[in-house]
């Protein structure tokens, strides 16, 4: 691939715009460019990613989705209220029932969506308030303190894949969050790319109608894509809590738009049909790297917010743009 | 005729209440090259889903051959070999053109992952198969021209061991050449066996791609003809049961003014089009025309104020006048019937009424600011009178019309404005031959009293029939203007069309 090719990509861009400002915090801090701070960036990042995986599938189908958060803290909070109160501690049934709830909620979105045709950012508004309310009065608001967790969602937390050890002894590692999240990029990119199911997507995402009329069946491909993204918002529930060890139903909720703002500057267009998990990927790094580096770089954490806003609207204005200059170029001579 | 392929007899079909279809019978040979014609509303369109299996005929039965469908089916007919491709073609335009062609193959065999090299494979043959193998295959298809994309399309079509392809409106959005490319396309499918249904709207490509012509009218067949056996007049009195005779518009001179309605003054606008002057006096039918792209439609959305000119002067009755949005042109009387009438020039889902007063909904105000329904309803009504709209009621959204009706819908809403200088571009774009005439009649009358027509067209022949005055468009400037269009015939006109479009802007 050349240089002219590379351009081309939106990818380049965003992965040029990370190298500059990695520099840049180098430059102001140079412990930026270690590789224990890496490793903890991939970490705290493996969340948002997971959760932008399902948020980049809904949004390549031509929807929107705002549920996820929701849907992964009713995953946590309830799987690990009943390792409490059953007693039994274990790690892969917190995982089982987070994603059991994950992917029932995800059907229910699915429902609205594919059976009753509902737009899919209200519908999905809709049961994210829904859920977290029923969360916050069925199950309770309670907190779960450190103490109170279970030992083996603790352990989960401190698992490495990689250990290396400083000059003075201690240690650091690569987590097993960013394992998880590497099975789930390449189970994924095996789905989109390789199955009928995945390229449905695509095509739904591309041209609806046509896609009904080619024989794609539209109703098992969205049940697919808000499942799927329910069992992934499951998985990212249990890791969460098991990173910060602490469980609080009011978390996360709130966060889905800076996961929304990473997938689409990572170039996936709002209007569906088009992106890629790497961009995707790029998409969350950038988002990441700005939010723990605000206070390094003198700025308030409140910034956090309004950037996450000029993404949205720069990333929509551009797909504007564009559509825009394409229909001019049509318009002049010797278009269309 | 050759060996049957597909026989459609005694097909009825109603659509609550209203009957589309009456006994129609259609019969297509292997191989043969078919043309379906009728006016709009008067049956093609359900006739060819019938055959397809999307609709269920209510009687009459499907042979293909010798085989009994049951129609009810798409999949059934797919199987046997029908292919549709619609107007809109169905088309995946963030897929490569690989995908795009082998989609339904991928679908068809029930596999649950995707052969890469197969589907590849897939495409490559079935372009090969039309002669278009030099398309990339891994190109994405919004990025292809509409001739490509209907390309594609066949393609697609031909994956699916088609033995007859129906093309609904195939040539309404592409340029003379493609439609000469696809016809080229068309008659190779030909020799290997493989039949055409051809719907469309432009007789003279009935003529040059046809073998046979079946015409129905109003649900019923009228009958089926070797298209050797037709000419032009007797397929349209066939067709519409009525004899329409083309007459030359005639300017009277009577109505010239010293200084003209309209004087467009060396209008230049980058990439679009150069050095563009004329003048138009009332009572004036102006044609313009020259291909796709020549700066015809960009010049007179110019002069309307939605695409303003970056330099050039304009004068109304010799006095000069700056408009720079639409909101100007209304308040200097010029209106514009614009070329996509659907989505430019209608609210589709409003009433008729609402749609025609709604550039006049000032002039219904009360003093409190209100609006006085009673009048704005006479005034709808008037118009839906005047224009012969038909429709039991001008309460209906205006998409329960028909194209033609629709597009009176969009005059009276521009008539009801009083414009002194009405552009109309593509008047009857997507409209069958029935109702095209009584638009050119409104249009004509509207010119003897004393109203400037401007009118742009594709079709040499509606220009020269309706307008006094021609100026003929390439590559964004006037090439040449016709004084008197009695002086000249189409065959002259498309010459210096084409000839200046392929040669460059010298001529």
């Amino acid at each position: 691939m050349n240089i002219k090719q590379l351009m081309k990509h939106n990818e380049t861009y965003i992965l040029l715009i990370i190298l500059i400002f990695s520099a840049a915090l180098t430059m102001i801090n140079p412990v930026f460019l270690t590789l224990e701070n890496m490793f903890d960036l991939l970490r705290s990042s493996s969340g948002t990613a997971i959760l932008a995986i399902g948020v980049f599938l809904v949004l390549l189908s031509g929807g929107i989705d705002v549920s996820c958060t929701a849907i992964a803290i009713a995953g946590q909070y309830i799987s690990v209220n009943v390792l409490i109160a059953t007693g039994i501690d274990s790690i892969a049934l917190a995982f089982l029932i987070s994603i059991l709830i994950g992917v029932s909620l995800g059907a229910i979105n699915a429902v609205f969506i594919s059976i009753f045709k509902l737009p899919t950012l209200i519908t999905t508004l809709g049961t994210s308030s829904l859920y977290h309310g029923l969360l916050l009065e069925v199950v309770g608001t309670k907190a779960v303190n450190a103490g109170d967790l279970p030992e083996s969602i603790k352990a989960f937390g401190k698992i490495e894949i990689l250990t290396l050890t400083r000059a003075d002894g201690s240690s650091y590692g690569l987590s097993i969050f960013f394992l998880i999240l590497v099975i789930l990029l390449l189970l994924t990119w095996f789905i989109l790319k390789f199955t009928m199911v995945g390229r449905g997507v695509y095509a739904i995402g591309g041209n609806a109608e046509a896609a009904k009329r080619t024989g794609y069946n539209s109703h098992k491909i969205q049940f697919f894509i808000y499942c799927y993204a329910g069992f992934l918002a499951g998985v990212m529930g249990v890791m969460h809590i098991s990173m910060i060890r602490y469980g609080n139903p009011n978390y996360l909720v709130g966060t889905e738009l800076s996961v929304i703002a990473a997938v689409v500057l990572g170039g996936a267009r709002i209007s569906g049909g088009t992106g890629t998990l790497t961009g995707t990927m790029l998409g969350v790094i950038l988002i990441t790297i700005l939010e723990k580096n605000l206070i390094l770089m003198g700025l308030s954490s409140y910034w956090q917010q309004f950037f996450i806003g000029v993404v949205i609207i720069l990333g929509v204005s551009i797909t504007y743009a564009q559509n825009k200059f394409q229909a001019r170029r049509n318009l002049s001579i010797g278009g269309a | 005729m050759s060996e049957v392929f597909l026989e459609a007899k005694h097909i009825s079909k109603s659509f609550v209440g209203v009957k589309a279809l009456d006994d129609v019978d259609l019969t297509i040979g292997r191989g043969e090259i078919h043309c379906l014609i009728g006016e709009n509303g008067s049956g093609k369109s359900t006739l060819i889903k019938i055959i397809g299996g999307v609709h269920k005929a209510d009687s009459g039965t499907i042979t293909v051959e010798g085989k009994q469908l049951s129609g009810s089916q798409a999949i059934e007919s797919i199987r046997s070999g029908v292919q549709i491709i619609y107007q809109d073609l169905s088309l995946f335009p963030n897929l490569t053109v690989a995908e795009n062609i082998s989609v339904n193959q991928m679908l068809e065999s029930n596999q649950q992952t995707v052969q890469w090299k197969e589907v590849r494979e897939t495409a490559r043959k079935a372009l090969e198969e039309i002669g278009e193998a030099h398309i990339s295959l891994d190109e994405r298809v919004e990025n292809l021209s509409m001739a490509k994309k209907q390309i594609i399309a066949i393609s697609r079509a031909l994956t699916q061991n088609a033995k007859l392809i129906i093309m609904d409106e195939a040539t309404s959005a592409i340029t003379k050449e493609e439609v000469d490319h696809l016809f080229s396309i068309i008659q190779n499918l030909k020799k290997k066996g493989i039949a055409t249904l051809f719907v469309s709207h432009k007789l003279s490509e009935v003529f040059e791609i046809s073998e046979n012509i079946t015409i129905i009218r109003d649900g019923k067949k009228v009958g089926v003809y070797p298209t050797s056996e037709l000419d032009h007049d007797r397929l349209v009195y066939i067709m519409t049961g009525r004899k329409l005779e083309a007459e030359p518009y005639v300017y009277d001179t009577k109505m010239k003014q010293k200084s003209p309605l309209l004087e467009v003054k060396s209008f230049s606008k980058e990439l679009q089009y150069q050095d563009i002057s004329f003048s138009l006096q009332p009572g004036e039918i102006l044609g313009i025309t020259g291909l796709i792209g020549s700066g015809r439609t960009e010049i007179v959305q110019s002069i309307f104020g939605l695409n303003p000119a970056d330099s050039g002067t304009m004068y109304m009755n010799g006095e000069e006048v700056k408009i720079s949005n639409p909101r100007d042109a209304i308040r200097h009387g010029i209106a514009l019937l614009p070329e996509d009438r659907l989505n430019q020039g209608l609210f589709d889902a409003q009433s008729i009424g609402d749609n025609i007063v709604i550039t006049i909904l000032k002039n219904f105000l009360k003093k409190i600011g209100l609006l006085d329904t009673t009048k704005q309803k006479r005034s709808a009504n008037d118009w839906i009178e005047r224009l012969k709209i038909k429709t039991p009621d001008g309460n209906l959204p205006v998409n329960s019309l028909s194209g033609g009706n629709q597009q009176r819908v969009v005059l009276a809403k521009w008539l009801a404005i009083n414009p002194k200088v009405f552009i109309l571009d593509g008047p009857t774009i997507g409209i069958d031959i029935g109702s095209k005439h009584t638009i050119h009649d409104i249009i004509r009358d509207l010119a003897r009293e004393g109203m400037g027509i401007i009118m742009i067209s594709d079709e040499i022949q509606e220009v020269l029939d309706n307008c006094n005055r021609i100026l003929l468009m390439s590559k964004g400037r006037i090439i040449k203007e016709i004084d008197d269009a009695r002086t000249t015939t189409s065959e002259e006109l498309y010459e210096i069309v084409t000839g200046a479009a392929s040669a460059g802007v010298e001529a």
